[in-house]
């Protein structure tokens, strides 16, 4: 027999026990929240990410559409209609998953999100920019998939800037799905506007187009700061 | 950090030129404040002012002296606060842990140890400690209520708001949840709405609220005063008094203007809140 004496204070072996039980007892992240860890978001972050069910489904939208893309012809046979319709359609994945990422349509416990720190507008820009994020990378992707194509494969980028920064400021005064319904009809419209008005097919992606999607863009971000306590309090119903 | 405290002067909130509530007075520091009063009496719209949520339209409030009306001072009401709204939106997909661990991000709590540790204590506190892992859709509607009570304390808030906890509660989960808002109250400044009187009962301070006003502001007791001298029983059906009820004895309880030789018996919260109600014309 030994006659060590152990000194060992109750309460701090409670406090590890109490540390080891928590980090045990935690459930395991899901598979999209695992996945956006991995490729370096922090955890708190990719909380903010998935915990309502309207985000998750934006998450899996925005997939599938990007997946429609990514199935389209990019070999030498591609036309410049198939490239016309990616740079309609890729500006509108981001807005999608702005549209379902924020408000009392999408996030059950949006009340209760808004007496928090966080607040309106710092939840609905940070989770637009996650989406933005990740959207645009995988686009991105798709584009580089596009032999030949330059310097058109990227043309949707500013575009997609300006239609979900539309889509945050008409937040303002609609709820964020009409909202992105008519960023999104805006945008549309105005590309079909401008290839019946120039009778070249990719005449919104050009430098014009360019200049007048950043304008916009800035001028957009500008009505979401100016008129930010708008996602900050329940009588809008963002 | 001690209790919030609250003040509040004429508030006042138009829904659609509806007044929903109305020339609002509290000062308010500690303990457990009951909001009691009838659907549409305006509880509602008066817990959403104190989260911050809604803006009076009329009014001025201060929490801890700080106005939320300016967007740095509504950030810091809101780092100091726990609100269980009326519909807590507790998705049923999701895990226990992850809506408490959700909405402690959102209250900035960013160190993810840390955080997991206020989201344990969250819900041990309020019993469901064993139950992390499990999905929202398979508790009980006494839990589900519990979760959003634990979603509302985590972080240790200064001002807890609850709208309407224990509605549609068994007993049993009725008396669980009293004890768990209960223990908050000698640190915190609970405000809870209820259109129950017996969850009155235990508070320090009752607000009854009818027609978006405050027409009483006292103690539980001062509340049972009202129907002192009011509140009679007698054997036979009563006739033209100001409410009555049959009792499981047999006899009716009644209030209102006792007749000569009525047998008074000793008020309650009940009799003094229905002589107040809307319901029952004082």
């Amino acid at each position: 027999m030994s006659d060590t004496q152990w000194n060992i204070d109750p309460a701090r072996i409670d406090q590890n026990w109490r540390a080891i039980t928590i980090e045990l007892d935690a459930p395991r992240p899901g598979p999209i929240e695992a996945g956006l860890r991995r490729v370096g978001f922090p955890a708190h972050l990719t909380r903010l990410m998935v915990a309502t069910p309207g985000l998750r489904r934006a998450w899996y939208l925005a997939v599938a559409i990007v997946v429609v893309l990514a199935l389209a012809p990019f070999d030498d046979t591609a036309t410049r209609d198939d490239l016309f319709n990616l740079l309609l359609l890729a500006p509108l994945v981001p807005v999608l998953g702005v549209a379902f990422s924020y408000g009392v349509e999408s996030d059950p416990a949006h009340e209760a999100s808004l007496a928090t720190p966080m607040r309106g507008i710092r939840l609905l820009i940070t989770r637009a920019a996650v989406i933005m994020a990740v959207s645009m990378g995988v686009l991105g992707l798709v584009s580089l998939m596009a032999p030949g194509r330059s310097p058109w494969a990227f043309a949707w980028v500013l575009p997609a800037f300006a239609v979900t920064t539309l889509a945050l400021a008409l937040m303002t005064v609609l709820t964020p799905r009409r909202a992105a319904g008519v960023a999104a009809a805006v945008w549309i419209v105005g590309v079909f506007l401008a290839r019946a008005v120039s009778s070249d097919l990719l005449a919104a992606f050009g430098a014009q187009g360019q200049a007048l999607m950043l304008v916009s863009t800035i001028a957009a971000l500008a009505v979401v700061w100016l008129r930010r306590e708008q996602f900050d309090r329940l009588e809008s119903h963002v | 950090m001690s209790a919030a405290q609250i003040l509040a002067r004429g508030l006042g909130k138009d829904f659609g030129g509806r007044k929903a509530m109305n020339n609002i007075d509290l000062a308010l520091g500690g303990g457990l404040v009951t909001v009691l009063g009838p659907n549409g009496a305006g509880k509602t719209t008066l817990l959403r002012c104190l989260a911050t949520v809604l803006k009076p339209d009329t009014g001025s409030l201060l929490i801890d002296g700080l106005d939320p009306v300016h967007e740095s001072d509504r950030i810091e009401i809101r780092r100091r606060l726990g609100y269980l709204p009326q519909e807590p939106g507790l998705a049923g997909s999701a895990k226990v842990f992850d809506l408490v661990d959700y909405m402690a991000v959102l209250k900035d709590h960013t160190e993810d140890r840390r955080r997991r540790h206020l989201v344990f204590d969250a819900l041990e506190r309020v019993g469901l400690a064993d139950r992390c892992t499990d999905k929202v859709s398979d508790l009980s509607g006494g839990m589900r209520q519990r979760l959003g009570v634990a979603q509302a304390l985590v972080g240790s808030p200064t001002l807890l708001l609850l709208d309407e906890p224990a509605a549609g509660l068994d007993p049993d989960e009725r008396f669980r949840l009293r004890e768990i808002v209960a223990e908050r109250r000698h640190r915190t400044t609970v405000v809870q709405s209820t259109h129950l009187t017996e969850e009155a009962a235990i508070s320090d301070i009752v607000l009854v609220m009818a027609g978006g006003e405050i027409t009483f502001d006292g103690t539980p007791a001062a509340l049972a005063q009202i129907a002192t001298g009011r509140a009679w029983v007698q054997a036979d059906q009563p006739v033209g008094v100001r409410a009555s009820w049959r009792q499981p004895d047999g006899t009716y309880r009644c209030l209102g203007t006792p007749p000569v030789g009525a047998t008074l018996v000793e008020p309650t919260l009940e009799d003094g809140y229905l002589l107040l109600s809307s319901v029952v014309p004082a």
